[in-house]
């Protein structure tokens, strides 16, 4: 049962893989990707990761639906319809396609694969929560700042205004010079 | 310890949300009964728009109800959910973030601009709920110290949630109306756009997307049960009863809450999300967070 | 065969209707609205969801563009469609429309491509391959069309990234619009970087604007009392506070406004109105929310309608409530300055809607769409009085 859903997924998620280069609409590609990346997460649970699997389901759905605001802000026209190739320099990406496909297909075959040790647990979630926050809790915490940190630097220099336009060079204004008024008036 | 129900329950799960679905839908009425509205959707033609990518409008209407039924397999009717799974708590988040998708692809899909409008208008929506939600219910779980809806629900067998987390369960009330953008966040299918993400459905279509934004709204309300509410908990009635019920009075809530307040932009909600209720939600965690360690 | 039919007559016992009103067709449109509240028949909010197709008044070509064929076309079978040109028979042109619907003839089986009338839809880019990529670049070429629908461009927007924009026309068949009135927007995503008011050719009307009527026959000499255009005030503004309501998406608040206002034109007594209008003008002051939405959108730094849309909101209301106490009053109507619902009414050069329409361009500019909805609502311009300006007979000229 858990292997013909596990090479179903397989299948399901190489096909709309493939389907993304072939698709000639940018709404359509994204979503064929997103169907891939759920196959994954379906992969993850079929292993008895379940969270890990939900987790990434989860993630991956949003993170797709956040890139269709930006498939707005540079293609207006919906439905997407206008053909445009998904596939860009070609010789490089087959280059680098043909070479990382070798090189895993090399490693699969010539790694020497450890034997199971132990048995696995009655809970994996928990087993994974005590993981990333015991032992790995510094580097756990060091990532989580230095992604924030990231993030709110590429805002900040994304920005083309700062306090002081908002606010007037003394920082007194009463309510900030938005294009549109926000909810809360900071 | 919840126990799984039996397998026919999951074909029957389908069947029980539509029957409440229908239930609120008479109680919602303003002039035409669901039984004949259906009717209406089932004799009206299907329609397409000139150059729709048409594929994809089919695949966002009926991925709507499907996510809110899976996001259902959670629920506990009573204490018996259809699957217990150990992480539920994480799987309704996935499965409600499905419905951005649904609503994203029916906007986009008919090539035409104001449903464009009202699905770019569930991705902001989507944006600006999203981040308190998830504090909330991550708040909820951090009080059972479990991913488990049945240990949830077991974990307030004294005190509902919803007392000693005031916070985290408006929120959740605010995000479930936004999931479902319903009420005062129907922003995404608002009239003032036509209909948005559903202007250009008919038939139907337009039956299914609309349907599963009801389904939706069922599973929002009745997800705050276990989660807030205490589950099946309750004095002499048995557990399903005082799901049931306790379902009904929060549903009758959004109702009433859809009556009193006008639909509310994205971009004035978004700030008091982010400014407001972000730093809130992250309090109302750090507070239960003390609590729990301190036991 | 039967069964059939019988589940068709079921199911559209209440059609879904969808108004499409002409300017100058104020008195139709109030009409078959009020008709529809009788009967309980929902309103569509596009074609798509609509059964039943009413025009009020004679829908006119917008230069070359039929778009009453458009929505015609838009609207999924069965389907009927009927124009009232008088507000008398309008219970019988829907009886008329609803046995129309009903006709098995009246619903062909095939499915045909649409356009939706709201807005056009606008279509793919070409495809003749100019462009390879992702960055399809078009900045030097003008603006396309493929399969007569335009295609968006690059341009500039509010924050000064390029970004694509796309020409919409919105109106002149929204719910909750100004009669007649048609916007040639630039769109970034749900933000409008451009707005032209195009308003329709109004057909010169052989009766005064509906709103302003009472002060327009007072300016002609003709008798009438101040109660009598208290009343039309009182009215004119539940009909705005109604369409705002209905655009800020307060349904039930909406629906409420719509019948007081029925009620008012009907002929019903200060003291009947008072139950009706005064919870409805004390909630919508009273709300927060509202007010927490509305503040600060379309504010006008001066003029005869300063302020933010909350505020004119708040002047509608108090109008509302100081035009209820004066319907009784019987002083003629002449005595007292002629200022109509939306304005001056004796002022020959400029109508008060036409200063309302001026102001949209520059307030619609930056403002999201939701937005723009609001701003245009609470303007509220009434395109009839634009009609009346070209009517024929000096009367209504003053």
């Amino acid at each position: 049962m858990s292997t013909a859903a596990f090479w179903a997924l397989a299948v399901l998620a190489v096909a709309s893989g493939i389907m993304v280069f072939r698709f000639d609409s940018m709404a359509r590609a994204t979503f064929s990707l997103l169907t891939a990346l759920l196959c994954v997460g379906g992969e993850l649970i079929v292993l008895g990761l379940d969270y890990l699997g939900v987790v990434t389901v989860l993630m991956m759905t949003i993170e797709m639906a956040i890139m269709a605001v930006f498939m707005i802000m540079f293609m207006m026209n919906p439905a997407g319809l206008m053909p445009m190739t998904m596939l860009h320099n070609r010789r490089g990406a087959a280059l680098i396609c043909a070479g990382s496909f070798t090189s895993l297909v090399v490693g699969i075959l010539l790694v020497p694969w450890p034997r199971r040790v132990g048995r696995a647990p009655a809970d994996p979630t928990m087993d994974l929560g005590m993981s990333l926050m015991g032992p790995q809790m510094l580097t756990m915490m060091t990532l989580g700042m230095a992604l924030f940190a990231t993030i709110v630097a590429t805002v900040v220099l994304a920005t083309r205004r700062g306090r002081y336009d908002r606010y007037g060079d003394d920082l007194r204004a009463a309510r900030p010079d938005d294009p549109v008024r926000g909810g809360v008036g900071r | 310890m919840a126990e799984p129900a039996p397998p026919w329950a999951a074909l029957v799960l389908p069947l029980a949300l539509a029957l409440v679905a229908t239930a609120l839908a008479t109680a919602d009425a303003r002039s035409t009964g669901p039984g004949r509205e259906v009717l209406r959707l089932l004799v009206q033609q299907r329609r397409i728009t000139r150059a729709a990518d048409v594929p994809l409008v089919r695949l966002a209407t009926t991925l709507l109800p499907v996510a809110a039924v899976l996001a259902a397999a959670v629920l506990p009717l009573g204490f018996r959910p259809v699957s217990d799974l150990p992480d539920g708590i994480v799987w309704f988040n996935a499965m409600e973030a499905l419905a951005w998708a649904a609503v994203w692809l029916a906007g986009w899909g008919p090539n035409s601009t104001l449903s464009l409008i009202g699905g770019y208008r569930f991705l902001a929506q989507g944006l600006a709920y999203e981040l308190p939600h998830m504090l909330a219910i991550t708040t909820a779980a951090l009080g059972a110290q479990s991913l488990r809806v049945g240990a949830v629900a077991d974990a307030q067998a004294g005190l509902w949630f919803a007392v000693w987390m005031p916070a985290a369960f408006g929120i959740y009330l605010l995000s479930a109306l936004a999931m479902a953008f319903w009420g005062p966040f129907d922003q995404p299918v608002g009239r003032d756009t036509a209909g948005g993400a559903a202007a250009e459905l008919s038939g139907v279509d337009r039956l299914v997307f609309l349907g599963g934004r009801r389904l939706l709204l069922v599973v929002a309300a009745a997800f705050s049960v276990p989660l807030f509410l205490g589950g099946g908990h309750g004095p002499l009635l048995p557990g399903w009863a005082w799901t049931l019920i306790k379902t009904a009075a929060v549903l009758g809530l959004l109702l009433w809450v859809r009556r009193r307040v006008p639909t509310v932009r994205t971009e004035r909600y978004m700030e008091l999300s982010w400014v407001v209720l972000t730093p809130l939600a992250v309090a109302q965690a750090l507070v239960v967070a003390v609590v729990v360690l301190k036991k | 065969m039967d069964l059939r039919a019988r589940l068709t007559r079921a199911a559209l016992a209440r059609p879904a209707v969808l108004l499409a009103t002409s300017p100058g067709a104020t008195r139709e449109r109030l009409a078959v609205e009020a008709e529809l509240g009788r009967r309980g028949w929902p309103s569509a909010a596009g074609p798509a969801s609509a059964d039943l197709l009413v025009f009020a008044g004679v829908p006119l070509p917008l230069r070359d563009d039929d778009w009453a064929e458009r929505v015609w076309t838009a609207v999924p079978a069965p389907k009927a469609r009927v124009t009232v040109t008088d507000a008398e028979h309008a219970a019988h042109t829907l009886d008329h429309g609803h046995r129309t619907l009903l006709t098995p003839a009246a619903h062909p089986a095939e499915r045909h491509e649409t356009a939706t009338a709201a807005a056009p839809d606008h279509g793919p880019h070409d495809s003749q391959g100019s462009h390879g990529g992702m960055d399809h670049a078009h900045h030097g070429r003008p603006p396309g069309t493929v399969a007569g629908l335009p295609l968006a461009e690059r341009a500039e927007d509010r924050d000064g990234l390029r970004l694509d924009r796309l020409h919409v026309p919105l109106g002149p068949a929204l719910p909750d619009w100004p009669a007649g009135l048609v916007l040639r927007l630039e769109l970034q995503g749900d933000v409008v970087r451009r707005a032209e008011v195009d308003p329709m050719p109004t057909p010169a009307a052989s009766r005064p604007a509906f709103w302003s009527e009472p002060w327009l026959k007072a300016l002609a000499g003709e008798p009438g009392t101040s109660g009598e255009a208290a009343r039309r005030r009182c009215a004119a503004h539940l009909d705005s506070l109604g369409r705002f309501l209905g655009v800020a998406g307060w349904s039930d608040a909406a629906t409420r406004a719509r019948r007081a206002r029925d009620r008012t034109l009907g002929d019903a007594h200060g003291e009947e109105l008072r139950p009706l209008v005064h919870p409805l003008v004390r909630r919508v002051r009273k709300s927060r929310t509202l007010r927490w939405l509305t503040a600060g959108v379309g504010e006008l730094p001066g003029g005869p309608v300063a302020g933010d849309a909350h505020s004119r909101l708040i002047g509608w209301l108090d109008g509302i409530e100081y035009a209820l106490d004066a319907i009784g009053d019987r002083t003629p109507l002449a005595d007292h300055p002629l200022i109509g619902p939306r304005g001056r009414v004796d002022d020959t050069e400029a109508p008060a809607s036409r200063t309302l329409l001026a102001a949209l361009p520059a307030l619609l500019a930056g403002a999201e769409f939701a937005c723009a909805r609001l701003v245009v609502a609470s303007l509220d311009p009434d395109l009839d009085e634009l009609a009346a300006r070209r009517a024929p007979d000096g009367r209504t000229h003053g």
